[in-house]
């Protein structure tokens, strides 16, 4: 099976990479941990190290070339047989004129269109057109647009080329659907998610501990709230926004909490920027609401019920979703009745609160007599390299008091 | 026209000669002494009060003007200022015989008008209604300021109120009678009869003739004044008004109490220059003003030139042409001389007269001279004039500060609430009726022989087998707007109709057909050719109360009501601060197959001017419906129709038109067809091209359309059309204007900057080229047909299997194009 290495992205703002040194020539085996090349950014340089076995087949890239970040730079395959696959690969990446049998290079190809699919990237420098609906479609389907032929105006990319494209996916992955199952590549989104969680367990020390709160406050909140619907500057503040107010309350007075680790450094935020989990079509996305310490509750609650809309239409902005965004997360899978789960930290950062349903408890209401009041069940995980359990635990006692604390006027 | 008018060869061919008779000039000659019979003492020295008022007044503002202060305290005023310093007997005169329930209308140069008029509707007004009045306006704004601190009677407080009102109002502030919005030039109050005044030169011209019929046709006591200047005679819609004013029909065809002249007196204050044009002598050739009376009718609409620098010869002359007009024999035609010394305006040098002339007039000054009598006939003295003096200086400088003053007399907030003035644009009201009271109609309802017509016709296009019924048979576009229109004569009192032909023709394209069976003349006539006051007078009507549909024969003639439509009809409400409303429903025929003068579509001109809600409807289902809400609304509707379709039948509403009463609300666009591939967005007529466009684009290309009809251009809701945007992710625009400068571009631009993340394409407009129309045999060049639309699409949208294009819709065509203008 052959894999397309991809040019990083060293940065926020790195739109592109120079390619200073090819370590492997063509035709070469690779093995697990080799250096394949050298690139730079204006700030820094780096080098690219092998993650499999296998052998170079194609370099797609010259030394001295300027290559866009997620643009791909070579193929690393396991047998030459692959090289077919790896052709058909090529030929279909070329914009205009007609196929070409036998070895192709790239590296001719000047006017390869160096487009991304990734949201919120520039528009494309020279190459094919495309307009702004197909290009949405294309990359929620994943769909690369470098192998698509445009047939509206002046060549320009529209949504019907992609309805063929979608048919034509490349042959990478043998797709064998037979009567036992049938097989659908990842989307990207999917593949950027299956990426992020792996890495997140794979690299931390992450454990989860559960505490329960007394809930009876954070009802009364919340049904106060519901009653005064029609009045007035009415704001539909949920539950998962009052949890959301008590953490970041917390977060005051824990601030090693409120932090990311980078490396060997611990960054403590001036500013609870707090992500919150919001469940698509498209998948899990997290948007962070900035400085979200400086907001009032009904401030609060309109900015997360517009980030939900806005994720869920695709409209959202790409720089709140990245992990690096938020100090902190809240994911709350209460309306689905989990009463207790293990989230998944967004590194870099140090913690993620899971908030489960709301269940009723026998407890000690005082002067002997037992009763059953709810209980908001906080699952917190946290990065043991980052903190230690005792401070994880006093801060999510500390939640837990400010959720059994709530009042609304 | 009707048939009772024989026009008789015979007597036409007779030989024989026009006899003029002569005019009036000046034969005033009383003295005071003379008319003290006429007159108590008080009412003289009121009448040197009133004058000297009006001269402070104006004195004021020109020191605000030319020093930057008066009486020691500074003031910037940026703003218009035409003085009347000079004219104070003419105004005064022309207002002593009125009361609140006399009209006037005026110019730019009316500041005088409004006192005068103001201060004799409060003498003849008492304290109770004074207060009324006074209270209610604007939820006492005003009245709060100036009653603060006011320890004499309410007719002082009245004069105050007057004062600070008009000085607020000329000074911009939120606190003046029109919330600053008119300004100096158009400032009015209504409560005391004073109707807007006009910055158009002329402008008051056919306004007041509608005013006048207001007053006749719905029987309301008071006469109307129109004051307008001697430069303003060169003016169309001046001598549009007068042709209006002056027809036959009111004396030959009107019946009953309706048989008669209207209540309108065209006042010329003739101080003898337009802004430095002098009248007589350079830009107009009538000598004397009064002349043009003697070649309107024969009356001569009781012309007169009176003396304006005398107040007791106005008043005189005002007193007998009441007279006239009460016996209805008007309108009557007044040249009243008078002089200003003040320049047209602050930044007048008087290049254009010498300073021998204005000395001269100076000695014949209206105020010295009457004061001076007044004293030597021992009417009063000295002293008590002083006081009078005394007092009138002190009003105005007492309402000059208070108005001055930023905290008593703020602006509008437009940091605050930014949409301030936009609030004051439309009323959006809805009245069944303008007045309560039962309409005048001939017959029945069901004995109307077109409603009888109407019923036998089939109000959905098609039989259960889907084939279409004759033309005949169908119920047409025409007939929606007829059910529509009848039904509200019937409910609304107020509501006339007029136009060119509307009555006995039924009007041109036969909408009115059965009108003239049902109503009497004083609702339903024939104006003269004059579009400017078929629509100015409407204004006039609307002004003063009542619903009015005038009616433009053909679009066409737009350009002969320009003032009007422009100027006029979108924007009294605005200035009025919703004061007055403008139920005024304008119908404008599109036409087509006449060439380059009559076939012409000028909604996107009309959609360009704030204030005019503009409707295009083309369904007779749609057109019924939207009459019905233009005729409930209290707001200006430009209302098109297209004489492509005046007889198509209801192909959409299966249910058929309905018989009764509903509205569709104006603004929303409809849904005719749905489709998932392309939205077309249709503007009038095209609507049909388009679904024919549509079945081509089914039955040859598997392409479905989505056909959206307008139907409304202002107001206009985007969301139906953007959620079909964000469906097909394809949009093409298509109607008869020609493509530049359309209104389709508006609303192209629009949907592509709040849908561009859906679209596959950009928005893609197909109007008629920017070429004159041309003769119907050429007609399919000029206007859009469905294979232009299927071409555009091709060329800018989804190239289409195996189509051949015969128009050009290329980007070079069309750059070459734009160089050429065309």
């Amino acid at each position: 099976m052959a894999t397309q290495i991809k040019m990083p992205r060293q940065g926020q703002s790195v739109e592109s990479c120079i390619i200073t040194k090819l370590y492997i020539e063509e035709g070469n085996e690779v093995k697990e941990g080799d250096l394949l090349f050298a690139y730079e950014t204006d700030k820094a340089s780096f080098e690219y190290e092998s993650e499999q076995d296998g052998v170079l087949l194609k370099w797609l890239f010259n030394e001295g070339d300027e290559v866009p970040v997620l643009e791909t730079v070579c193929i690393v395959g396991v047998e030459k047989e692959e090289d077919e696959v790896v052709q058909a690969w090529i030929r279909r990446s070329t914009p205009s004129g007609p196929r070409q049998q036998g070895e192709s290079d790239p590296r001719q190809q000047d006017d390869i269109p160096l487009s991304r699919h990734k949201v919120g990237t520039s528009p494309l420098k020279g190459g094919s057109k495309i307009s702004p609906r197909a290009r949405k479609l294309a990359e929620v389907k994943g769909i690369d647009i470098r192998s698509v032929k445009g047939s509206g105006p002046g060549g320009r990319i529209i949504v019907r080329d992609l309805e063929g494209a979608e048919k034509a996916e490349p042959v990478l992955i043998t797709t064998a659907d037979s009567d036992e199952y049938s097989e659908e590549p990842l989307t990207n989104i999917r593949k950027i998610i299956a990426k992020s969680v792996y890495q997140s367990l794979q690299n931390s020390a992450q454990l989860t501990h559960h505490l329960g709160a007394d809930a009876r406050k954070l009802m009364a909140a919340r049904k106060k709230i519901k009653k005064a619907k029609g009045n007035k500057g009415y704001v539909n503040i949920t539950i998962n926004d009052l949890v959301c107010f008590a953490v970041i309350k917390a977060l005051a007075e824990h601030p090693r909490v409120n932090s990311q680790l980078h490396g060997e450094t611990l960054r403590l935020f001036r500013h609870v920027n707090l992500g919150t989990a919001v469940d698509t079509e498209r998948g899990l996305m997290v948007p962070v609401i900035k400085h979200a310490d400086s907001l009032s509750i009904e401030e609060f609650s309109k900015r997360a019920a517009a980030l939900s809309v806005q994720c869920r239409s695709g409209a959202v902005d790409p720089d709140i979703l990245r992990p690096e965004a938020g100090s902190f997360t809240v994911s709350n899978l209460g309306n689905y009745g989990v009463e207790m789960f293990t989230p998944v930290i967004n590194l870099p950062q140090t913690a993620i609160l899971g908030v489960n349903t709301i269940v009723l408890r026998p407890a000690d209401l005082g002067d002997g007599v037992y009763g059953f009041v709810p209980y908001i069940g906080l699952s917190l995980t946290y990065d043991h390299r980052a903190l230690d359990g005792g401070e994880a635990t006093r801060f999510l006692k500390r939640v837990a008091e400010e959720v059994e604390n709530i009042e609304i006027k | 026209m009707p048939k009772s008018q024989f026009i008789d060869p015979d007597k036409i061919r007779q030989k024989g000669e026009i006899v003029f008779q002569p005019i009036p000039v000046n034969q005033y000659s009383k003295s005071l002494s003379e008319e003290r019979e006429n007159f108590s003492d008080e009412d003289l020295v009121r009448i040197y009060h009133d004058m000297l008022l009006i001269r402070e007044f104006e004195t004021m503002l020109n020191l605000i003007k030319t020093t930057g202060e008066y009486r020691g305290i500074a003031y910037n005023h940026p703003g218009p200022a035409h003085l009347s310093i000079g004219q104070e007997a003419a105004a005064v005169g022309m207002a002593y015989n009125l009361g609140s329930d006399d009209y006037i209308f005026g110019s730019h140069r009316s500041h005088g008008e409004i006192l005068a008029k103001g201060l004799s509707a409060i003498h003849w007004s008492d304290d109770k209604s004074l207060g009324k009045i006074m209270k209610s306006y604007f939820d006492r704004a005003i009245y709060d300021i100036v009653a603060k601190d006011h320890d004499s009677s309410v007719k002082e407080l009245a004069k105050k109120f007057l004062v600070y009102g008009t000085l607020a109002e000329i000074f911009a502030r939120e606190t003046g009678f029109n919330k600053g919005l008119g300004g100096s030039m158009h400032a009015f109050f209504t409560p005391f009869g004073v109707y807007p005044n006009n910055a158009i030169v002329g402008g008051s011209g056919d306004i007041s003739v509608g005013a006048a019929l207001f007053k006749k046709v719905n029987r309301k006591k008071g006469i109307v004044v129109a004051n307008i200047g001697d430069a303003s005679m060169a003016c169309g819609p001046v001598w549009e008004g007068i042709a209006f004013a002056t027809m036959d029909q009111f004396t030959e065809l009107w019946e009953g109490d309706m048989k008669g002249g209207l209540p309108l007196i065209i006042n010329i204050m003739n101080n003898h220059y337009g802004m430095g044009g002098q009248t007589s002598g350079e830009t107009m050739g009538y000598g004397m003003a009064a002349r043009i009376g003697a070649g309107v009718n024969r009356d001569q609409m009781h012309a007169e030139r009176i003396d304006g620098m005398n107040p007791l010869a106005v008043i005189d002359a005002y007193k007998r042409k009441i007279k006239v007009l009460e016996e209805k024999r008007g309108p009557v035609l007044l040249d009243t001389v008078t002089y200003r010394y003040s320049g047209h305006s602050p930044s007048d040098a008087s290049s254009y007269r010498s300073k021998e002339e204005m000395e001269a007039w100076q000695k014949h000054d209206c105020i010295y001279n009457f004061r001076r009598e007044l004293i030597d006939n021992n009417i009063t003295d000295e002293d008590s004039l002083r006081l009078i003096d005394g007092e009138v200086n002190d009003l105005v400088l007492d309402m000059f500060k208070m108005v001055i003053d930023d905290d008593i007399s703020p602006r509008m907030d437009l940091d605050k609430d930014t949409d301030l003035i936009g609030e004051v644009i439309f009323s959006d009201g809805s009245v069944n009726a303008m007045e309560q009271g039962e309409p005048e109609v001939l017959i029945s309802l069901k004995d109307n022989p077109r409603v009888q017509q109407i019923a036998r016709k089939e109000r959905y296009a098609f039989d259960s087998d889907g084939k279409p019924y004759s033309k005949m048979k169908q119920y047409q576009l025409r007939d929606g707007i007829f059910e529509a229109v009848i039904d509200r004569f019937y409910k609304d009192p107020t509501l006339i109709a007029f136009g060119e032909e509307n009555r006995d023709w039924g009007g041109a394209f036969a909408v009115y057909r059965g009108l003239t069976e049902a109503l009497p003349y004083n609702r339903l006539f024939n104006s003269p050719i004059s579009e400017g006051a078929i629509v100015g007078a409407a204004i006039g009507y609307a002004m003063c109360g009542g619903r009015v549909i005038p009616e433009i024969m053909y679009c066409d003639f737009l350009g002969r009501s320009g003032d009007e439509v422009f100027n006029q009809l979108p924007k009294w409400q605005a200035m009025s601060g919703n004061i007055i409303k403008m139920p005024v429903v304008l119908r404008v025929s599109v036409g087509s197959k006449y060439g380059a003068q009559h076939s012409q579509d000028w909604t996107s001109i009309v959609a360009h001017i704030p204030g005019l809600k503009v409707v295009f409807p083309a369904t007779p289902y749609d057109a019924k419906g939207m009459m019905n809400a233009a005729l409930q609304g209290t707001d200006p509707v430009v209302f098109f129709e297209s004489q492509r379709i005046y007889d198509i039948g209801e192909q959409f509403h299966k249910e058929g038109v309905p018989e009764g009463y509903y509205e569709i609300p104006l603004g929303e666009p409809d849904i005719k067809r749905e489709g998932s591939d392309i939205t077309i967005l249709t503007i009038g007529a095209t609507l049909y091209r388009a679904l024919e466009a549509a079945d081509i684009l089914q039955d040859k290309y598997s392409i479905g359309a989505e056909i959206i009809d307008a139907r409304s251009l202002v107001p206009f809701n985007y969301e139906p059309v953007l959620e079909s945007v964000k469906k097909t992710g394809r949009i093409l625009l298509t109607g008869d204007a020609s493509e530049r400068g359309s209104f389709m571009n508006d609303m192209a631009r629009n949907i592509t900057g709040l849908a561009f993340d859906h679209l596959d394409a950009p928005a893609v407009v197909v109007g008629s080229r920017n070429w004159i129309t041309p003769a119907y045999e050429l007609e399919d060049y000029f206007f859009p047909q469905p294979d232009w639309i299927i071409d555009a699409i091709h060329t800018r949208i989804l190239p289409l299997e195996g189509h051949a294009v015969k128009n050009d819709f290329s980007d070079k065509g069309k750059i070459e194009r734009a160089k050429r203008g065309i």
